[in-house]
């Protein structure tokens, strides 16, 4: 089993979102976070404020998968993701030792 | 009572507690269970199913939880009998109560039993504390649920201070088995001079308990999927307030309450206890929350409903919300109550003095008036005349004053008792312009919409009341979502977090909160219709309702907007790259001018946050005030940019040629070629056609002008041919007369003509209080402009007449320049400290270097201006050198 965590722009949630649908993905967390890698951030004037974003909004979606859809996932999320430019974020894959499920304890990836 | 695990605990506790020692040596052994449960048991389920099935069978919830009760009381009284008997005790020393729901005979299907075990001392309480063991594990072992405590009689005398629960439970005990004379020693003799004492007590923890609990639900009975025993509405409503009659006692102003409340609350509290015992059936456990899935079921059953029709679960939920409302209203208004306190001598004395001295008599004709911080009705039958009630809801919009429990009571009266000779029912756009436009609207909004006022006047909404729409992230029904839209709005006067503090010089400078607010109240109601996509329900809501309400074709046109457009910031911010600068071109385009932007936001920051507590988390308000930002950017630096071209705009051609009697279509668009968009985005078509009226006058005077008074102050529109110094010697000519610009717009268009827009307060009321004083100041503006008059004098009578007051608030001075922001001029922006003559002295020192206004925006926030001008410099942009030369005699200028 393997953790998949992507960093992904807010405005291609939604996109890669339907598409992990598409590919049998259902379950994940998603969860709003700010950061910057070599997207730095800006300045804006208003009214006279400045208002300074150094942390962007990024959506960060984190899923346990079995090992044979790991390659699957990841090509969904690059092809859906992707706009080009700076800041469309990253994908970092690790390895997972078990999975439990609460309510009934089964465990492995029967669990996930 | 405290919940099973906490009061089991405790009773287990009871071995170490101070006071309460362990297991005594000579405490009776227990030879074994008191009687086989394999014969008990089935009796007990069997019981338990006779019982259900007449439920089913439509038994009413009072006839199924007394049964409960019946038969949990028979089960204690055979098992503690059982017990007692196989062990040879007498049971002198030990009785059982029933405490809290139980106590007061409301037992649901898988409630905890509360019982106290009452000892006549600590030694009888060391000897019977193994039977009680038994006699509980014995009750588990039948499925009831004990929840337990043990006591002695002393220590039922004293207060527990961290465990009112307790004492509050105790209001309810009934006698169940055990020492029948050790009952009425605590009954009559120990608890009732120990509850007299601890009245205050109890009223305060009962208070702030009740306070926690309503506040941990958001202070509503309207939530989509409600909690039929915790939340506001629930039955611990009920049982709160009838712990808080008990305890008040029976005071006379409480028992205003008539016998047809007391119907409306016996048959609340049936319809609740009815949905409860469903709820504990259908989940098997002491599971509360009334889940979409079990609102089809109960509107499938019909459960509770006495006229007979069949209703789907939406509307089956309205009968729900009416009877949480009733229940609700009932807790708090003994909430309200005071205790009453002793008075002393010596304090009666001093408060018959002061009202000699400072009578609290309101002043006379008063028709209601502020006591203790609430509005109070002083004159019930003047409210047949509907004005002095809307008058009400006016002042407590104005000053964010509540009205009291009691004025919404007599004014429900008045509203429901139609043989009432009403007058002056129909409330008109203007007086509801006046609560809509106010600091706190949600003040107002909220009673006349609970009072069903809201509704008389905009029938729209009837769509929405107590509507449930079922949503994964709504938690509130779609009227009560609306009302929080407001409420969230007006808070941002004091922004209660973060999250608001942005928004909030938005929401204090918006000039027209009545729209914005309309557009709130509207919004939803297609939610409630029949229609595929609820926007353009509520849109032909918003028809009606303007039609009625004789709203301007501005004013429906600006709300209609809103309506249109609510769900695309949102959408925006969540589904479009807001860095991008195309996102942010297309959006600007939609919205179109600054004003609209600063009401979309309000709207789009209070409709996420009225979804639920969680919705707008500190990373979507960024998000939104980012794009709002970036957008209000974008519409001040792209005003150049985006020209007219008049032939483009047939439709507008044709209804400014049909409000003029039919001008040449020529001349019309020699008028609007070339005039910024923004333009048309401000200004009404009659407001145009208005201004070209003024633009054919010009043949026979240069300079046309025209005067008109605004809600705040007066607008002062002004067409000439462009000339050096025209946008500051107008400043300078409202200064001298002591009048401060609030907001100006100049355009020009590509014949070189100028239409000048200022907004200005009359600081001196000169022209409101003196007719006369109109025309001399039109013809002092018309002098200067021509050259007749000097404006020196003028500036120096006015420097003389005015006091310099320090500023409230310091602003730094900002100055910069974009020579990106349009193809052929420098955008300059100014942030200062707003003064009388501001613009005046901004105006001149552009003139002495030689530049040239192409178009302005003029604007403040409190005592900060914020003023955007495109200059040109012998018609190109300002060079480098010229900025920085600019920008120093701006500095020195400004400070």
């Amino acid at each position: 089993m393997m953790k998949l965590e992507a960093i992904i722009q807010p405005s291609r949630f939604e996109s890669v979102k339907d598409a992990l649908r598409e590919v049998g993905i259902e379950g994940m967390t998603v969860t709003e976070v700010r950061g910057h890698g070599r997207q730095k951030g800006h300045t804006e004037v208003y009214r006279g404020r400045e208002y300074t974003v150094d942390l962007l909004p990024k959506i960060k979606l984190e899923m346990v998968l079995p090992d044979k859809l790991v390659n699957t996932v990841v090509d969904t999320i690059l092809k859906t993701a992707k706009t080009g430019k700076i800041g469309d974020g990253k994908i970092f894959i690790s390895r997972v030792e078990e999975a439990i499920r609460i309510r009934n304890e089964e465990r492995g990836e029967s669990a996930l | 009572m405290k919940s099973a695990a906490k009061a089991r605990s405790e009773f287990v506790s009871t071995a170490t507690r101070p006071g309460f020692p362990p297991e005594q040596p000579q405490a009776r052994k227990m030879p074994g269970p008191a009687k086989p449960l394999n014969i008990v048991a089935p009796q007990v389920e069997a019981e338990r199913q006779r019982i259900r099935a007449k439920f089913d069978a439509g038994a009413s919830a009072k006839e199924t939880l007394h049964a409960l009760c019946e038969l949990a009381d028979k089960i204690i009284q055979q098992i503690f009998g059982d017990v007692m008997k196989v062990h040879d005790t007498p049971n002198e020393g030990l009785a059982l109560l029933a405490l809290g729901g139980y106590g007061r005979r409301m037992l649901f299907p898988f409630s905890d039993l509360d019982i106290l075990f009452l000892f006549e001392n600590e030694k009888s309480e060391g000897e019977f504390r193994p039977f009680i063991s038994e006699f509980s594990r014995t009750m588990w072992d039948l499925g009831f649920r004990v929840s337990s405590a043990g006591r002695t009689l002393d220590e039922c005398k004293r207060i527990e201070e961290d465990n009112a629960e307790f004492h509050l439970a105790l209001l309810d005990r009934r006698f169940l088995s055990g020492d029948q004379e050790l009952f009425n020693k605590l009954d009559k003799r120990v608890l009732p001079p120990s509850e007299k004492q601890s009245r205050s007590f109890l009223f305060l923890q009962l208070h702030r308990l009740t306070k926690e609990r309503l506040a941990r639900y958001g202070n509503t009975i309207f939530h989509l999927e409600p909690n039929v025993k915790e939340a506001p509405g629930g039955l611990r409503d009920y049982q709160a307030a009838f712990w808080l009659r008990q305890i008040l006692g029976d005071r006379p102003d409480l028992r205003g309450s008539t016998a047809a409340d007391e119907e409306l609350a016996a048959d609340a509290v049936e319809f609740q206890s009815s949905i409860r015992c469903l709820l504990h059936y259908s989940n098997a456990r002491n599971d509360n929350t009334l889940t979409y899935e079990m609102q089809e079921e109960a509107a499938k059953r019909s459960l509770s409903v006495r006229d007979g029709l069949e209703r789907n679960a939406a509307e089956w939920m309205r009968l729900y919300f009416r009877h949480a409302r009733t229940l609700n209203r009932q807790l708090l208004r003994y909430l309200d109550q005071k205790m009453a306190q002793p008075v002393s001598l010596r304090e009666r004395f001093f408060s018959a003095a002061r009202s000699v001295t400072r009578p609290e008599q309101p002043p006379s004709g008063a028709h209601f008036a502020i006591r203790s911080g609430q509005f109070e009705i002083l004159d019930q039958p003047a409210l047949a005349d509907r004005s002095i009630i809307y008058s009400l809801f006016t002042e407590a919009a104005r000053t964010g004053t509540m009205l009291s429990r009691d004025a919404e009571r007599i004014i429900t009266y008045v509203v429901s008792h139609s043989e009432l000779h009403v007058r002056n029912q129909m409330m008109s756009w203007d007086t509801l312009k006046e609560i809509l436009v106010a600091d706190y609207p949600g003040v107002a909004l909220r009673p006349m919409h609970r009072l069903g006022i809201l509704m008389e006047i905009l029938p729209e909404m009837r769509a929405i009341d107590s509507l449930v729409v079922r949503d994964f992230y709504h938690r509130y029904t779609v009227d009560e979502h609306s009302l929080r839209t407001i409420e969230h709005l007006q808070a941002l006067a004091e922004p209660p977090d973060a999250r608001g503090t942005s928004f909030a010089p938005v929401w204090k400078m918006q000039e027209r909160r009545d729209l914005l607010v309309l557009a709130l109240l509207l919004h939803d109601t297609g939610k409630g219709m029949p229609v595929e996509n609820h926007v353009q329900g509520s849109l032909t809501a918003l028809a009606s309702a303007a039609s009625r309400l004789e709203l301007s074709p501005q004013e429906e046109a600006e709300v209609r907007f809103l309506i249109e457009h609510h769900l695309d910031m949102s959408a925006t911010v969540q589904r479009r790259d807001i860095f991008d600068p195309a996102t942010v071109s297309a959006f600007a385009a939609t919205v179109g001018t600054l004003e609209r932007l600063q009401r979309l936001c309000l709207l789009t920051y209070a409709d996420i946050h009225a979804v639920n507590p969680e919705a707008l988390t500190p990373w979507k308000a960024e998000m939104l005030w980012q794009l709002f930002v970036a957008t209000a950017n974008h519409l001040s630096r792209s005003l150049d940019r985006d020209r007219l071209h008049a032939s483009d705009e047939s439709s507008l051609l044709e209804q400014i040629q049909s409000a003029t009697g039919g001008a040449p279509k020529t001349e019309i668009e020699r008028f609007l070629e070339g005039f910024p968009r923004r333009y048309l985005a401000v200004h009404s078509a009659t407001e145009i056609a208005q201004h070209f009226a003024l633009y054919r006058k010009l043949g026979s005077a240069p300079l046309q002008t025209e005067l008109k008074a605004e809600r705040h102050g007066f607008s002062l529109t002004l067409l000439t041919a462009d000339r050096p110094r025209l946008f500051s010697t107008i400043a300078g000519v409202l200064a001298g007369w002591g009048m401060n610009i609030i907001k100006a717009d100049a355009f020009a268009n590509a014949a070189g003509m100028v239409l000048d827009t200022f907004h200005f307060a009359d600081l001196h009321r000169t022209l409101e209080l003196n007719p006369s004083e109109v025309e001399r100041f039109q013809a002092s503006l018309t002098d200067v402009l021509s050259g007749t008059a000097a404006l020196e004098p003028l500036l120096q009578s006015r420097e003389s007449a005015s006091r310099a007051r320090p500023p409230k608030v310091a602003v730094t001075t900002g100055v910069s320049f974009d020579d990106a922001a349009s193809a052929h001029s420098t955008l300059l922006e100014v942030v200062t400290q707003d003064r009388a003559g501001l613009l005046y002295d901004m105006g001149w020192a552009l003139a002495r270097l030689d530049c040239n206004i192409e178009v302005a925006l003029i604007d403040t926030e409190g005592q900060k201006a914020i003023d955007v001008f495109y200059l040109t410099s012998r018609g190109k942009k300002l060079e480098p050198q010229k900025q920085e030369m600019l920008r120093e005699v701006l500095q020195g200028t400004l400070g």
